[in-house]
């Protein structure tokens, strides 16, 4: 769970700081209408803090099929849940492999989704339908790609077929691979998107400063184009990070239960401790777990990429970079042309 | 301000329909006292025929109570399961529910359904209308059963006949071992013996579990798992070596589900399919084998043994098929009564079956079937040496370790080998899995 703070902008229209006497209260932090955070705040109550709250307390409590129609009453176990999810069950194993996919396909499709971007960046006929395209693995539900996908890969599948391979690609050790190809297919076009949406912002004077002053395609792409994307790129390497672990729907579809141990993923674990193993309580102090272990890293991350600044701290890096960018280009220029 | 006005009442009065389509969905048919909200299972196989009997259910439901069906339906085990959680926290929700009969003790453990009384028998029309086989799995004693048995779908193998034929098979077998030979008999070239479906998600326990009844071994005696006796170990052994050791299943099979070990059979490339049933008829029907088949018993000697030994179990099959439960949180128990009266009649039992396969649990139903359909005798047979799985709250658990054990054993099966070591390993887990949800059970598991 992350939460965006944002204060007023203190910027000028022109982009100066204002000018503040010293001793005096900063306006963002004066007369401030927060009662207008109010149904904000309820909401995020509503949705975000009761459920918790619930399902923290359905973790302390010996839940399961027996017990389930008297649910407020189920036997008190304090945090023997905790502990069991941690210490006598395959959660840590199956954390492992959750994580490792989501940052392995994250991985893969940031540079897939970015490349495609690009290349539907400029003006060209039939852009719209390439654009188009490149969205289908993304609207495709998840069950009709991981009933597709299942059915190439059967051993006499059409993988095993033009790969000329005899590899078992639903069980064993090469399900890893199976699972991560597949969360790849379907989630670079994410990515996709969000660098689409990075690029839209890059405005065409830039690029034409740039240009004007001798940059290459590769200065242009480095020193103008990425720094738009920043934002944009780890916004997607979040949300890209978290889909990825919460999946539950490919890995259950492409390997039904039970499945191999090698892509015993987090969601489907508590999936099965709720839903076969009936263990209601366990599987809440499961997802509880996996919560906090990784939210940790997701926090530094958050903290590292800086996107909970506001407005201080992205659109002026982007700014200086880019003004730094159009007066390195002329340098660099001069540079490859003396190479030249 | 007249704009503003528009504006607001327009918001209003779109609040105000979503708040009232909320009630509706929030409420459905489950405050309407004349309403019957029944849960099936999908029909995949024969969608228009499902429908097409709803209708005529409902249709003849409301011309004998002039009660109106609501069909509510789930695609997988888990759908159900997740239907009857909610229902069971929320105390609202289907009133009758048609659940696997393995699903039943799970149903039972919650508490949720109505345990049938004299009373209740007598409002569907007698107990003695049932083949008394059939009340195998509806409880954990005669005096505390929920589940009314709605249909049968007892195990059996299919047989090639003309393929057996060739290979000089006249009798069908009756070891597990001869079964093992036959199969060997009838391997030939892109022929195999047996189509089987490792990769399936419930084939695999299903045959753990007749050899080791065979052999005495319920798997789960009391509160004690025997997953790790000797046993189950022969009868995982049998399972892997048919397709590592003996050459009589087709190497793929180790990926396959049972729809594709029954497209291996239908092509005529298999001599035996064994755990299979009625509900497959319709599939053989204009295929390969269409004409060349027969039902036969699965074997009931265990693999090693030429004859069962003392305390060995004659299970043909698991208690197989469907039951209905009534769920005692809602206020329409007389309409749901009526409801499985309806469909417990012998003229409703055999139009189920001719519509979708399953065996009556009617018993004139079923004798006039076996009397009218001389091929269905195996399967009838069957059904009456079926045997019930452990009565527990905990054999959902259990289940999932025995088909566990196969599936973290394919890639081993793939190279051609699961030693005994890994075997043993595996057990080992799945036994301490087992009886740890042994441990758990409360109310003795019920």
């Amino acid at each position: 769970m992350t939460t965006t703070q944002t204060k007023p902008s203190t910027r000028r229209p022109d982009g100066h700081q204002p000018v503040r006497p010293h001793g005096t209260t900063p306006l963002y932090k004066r007369e401030r209408p927060l009662w207008m955070l109010l149904p904000g705040g309820l909401l995020m109550l509503a949705i975000i803090v009761v459920p918790l709250l619930v399902g923290f307390f359905i973790a302390m409590l010996d839940l399961d099929q027996y017990t389930l129609r008297q649910w407020f009453s189920a036997p008190f176990v304090g945090f023997a849940n905790f502990t069991e999810a941690v210490t006598n069950s395959p959660l840590l194993h199956s954390i492992w492999i959750s994580v490792s996919l989501a940052v392995l396909v994250t991985a893969v499709t940031v540079p897939i989704g970015v490349a495609a971007a690009i290349s539907t960046q400029n003006r060209f006929r039939g852009r719209g339908l390439v654009r188009s395209v490149y969205l289908i693995p993304y609207v495709l539900p998840a069950f009709v790609v991981g009933t597709f996908f299942r059915t190439m890969l059967q051993p006499q599948g059409v993988v095993n077929s033009v790969l000329h391979t005899d590899v078992l690609w639903l069980n064993g050790s090469a399900s890893y691979w199976a699972l991560a190809g597949v969360m790849v297919w379907t989630s670079w076009p994410f990515v996709y998107l969000l660098s689409l949406a990075g690029l839209q912002a890059v405005d065409l004077e830039v690029h034409e400063a740039a240009s004007l002053d001798g940059a290459t395609w590769w200065i242009k792409l480095r020193d103008v184009v990425f720094p738009y994307l920043r934002g944009p790129l780890s916004l997607a390497v979040i949300i890209a990070i978290l889909h990825n672990i919460n999946n539950f729907t490919l890995p259950f579809v492409l390997f039904g239960i039970p499945l191999p141990s090698s892509v015993e993923v987090m969601p489907v674990l508590t999936y099965i401790a709720s839903f076969q193993s009936f263990r209601f309580g366990l599987s809440a102090a499961m997802a509880i777990c996996s919560l906090v272990i990784v939210a940790i890293p997701l926090f530094v991350y958050l903290r590292a990429v800086q996107l909970d600044t506001g407005d201080d701290a992205g659109p002026n890096r982007k700014q200086r970079r880019a003004d730094r960018a159009v007066l390195a280009a002329p340098a660099a220029a001069d540079v490859e042309g003396a190479r030249a | 301000m007249k704009t503003r006005t528009l504006i607001g009442s327009v918001v209003v009065v779109a609040l105000a329909t979503l708040s009232l389509q909320g009630c509706a969905i929030v409420n459905g048919s489950g405050d309407d006292p004349n309403t019957l909200r029944v849960m099936m299972g999908a029909d995949t196989t024969y969608p228009d025929q499902r429908k097409q009997w709803q209708r005529d259910t409902a249709a003849e439901f409301k011309r004998t109570t002039g009660a109106d069906i609501q069909w509510e339906t789930y695609s997988s085990g888990q759908e159900e399961l997740t239907a009857i959680q909610t229902s069971v926290i929320s105390g609202q929700g289907p009133d009758v529910y048609a659940i696997g009969t393995t699903f039943t003790p799970t149903a039972y453990a919650t508490g949720a359904f109505v345990r049938m009384g004299e009373e209740q028998w007598d409002a569907i029309g007698g107990k003695d209308q049932f083949d008394p086989a059939s009340f195998g799995i509806s409880g954990p004693s005669a005096s505390k059963q929920i589940g009314i048995p709605f249909a049968s779908r007892p195990f059996v193998m299919a047989v090639n006949t003309d393929l057996l034929a060739q290979a000089g098979i006249t009798e069908m077998p009756t070891t597990w071992d001869q079964l093992t030979a036959d199969a060997k008999a009838t391997t030939t070239g892109d022929r195999h013996g047996m189509a089987i479906a490792y990769a399936d998600g419930f084939d695999p326990w299903k045959f753990i579990w007749g050899m080791s009844e065979n052999a005495g071994n319920t798997i789960v005696d009391g509160s004690r798992a025997e997953l790790d006796a000797d046993a189950v170990q022969r009868a995982y052994r049998t399972y892997f070596d048919w397709v590592t050791k003996d050459g009589v299943v087709d190497e793929a099979a180790i990926g396959w589900n049972n729809a594709q070990a029954l497209a291996q059979f239908t092509d005529g490339k298999a001599a035996f399919f064994p755990m299979t049933t009625t509900t497959a008829i319709n599939s053989f029907t204009g295929t390969e084998v269409d004409g060349k088949y027969a039902f036969a018993l699965l074997p009931t000697v265990p693999p090693g043994a030429t004859s069962r030994p003392a305390g060995g179990i004659e299970a043909a099959s698991i208690l197989s098929g469907d039951n209905f439960v009534v769920a005692d949180y809602g206020t329409k128990q007389d309409l749901s009564f009526e409801f499985i009266k309806q469909l417990s009649t012998k003229k409703a039992q055999l139009e189920y079956y001719d519509l979708f396969g399953n065996l009556p649990t009617n018993v004139d139903a079923a004798a006039q079937l076996a009397a009218e359909n001389p091929q269905l005798k195996p399967i009838i047979d069957a059904g009456r040496l079926s045997k019930p799985t452990a009565f527990t709250g905990a054999w959902s658990d259990i289940q999932l370790a025995l088909v566990d054990v196969v599936v973290q054993s394919i890639p081993s099966l793939k190279r051609g080998e699961v030693t005994d070591d890994q075997l043993r390993r595996r057990l080992q887990d799945a036994q301490r899995d087992a009886q740890a949800t042994l441990d758990r059970q409360k109310n003795g598991g019920l």
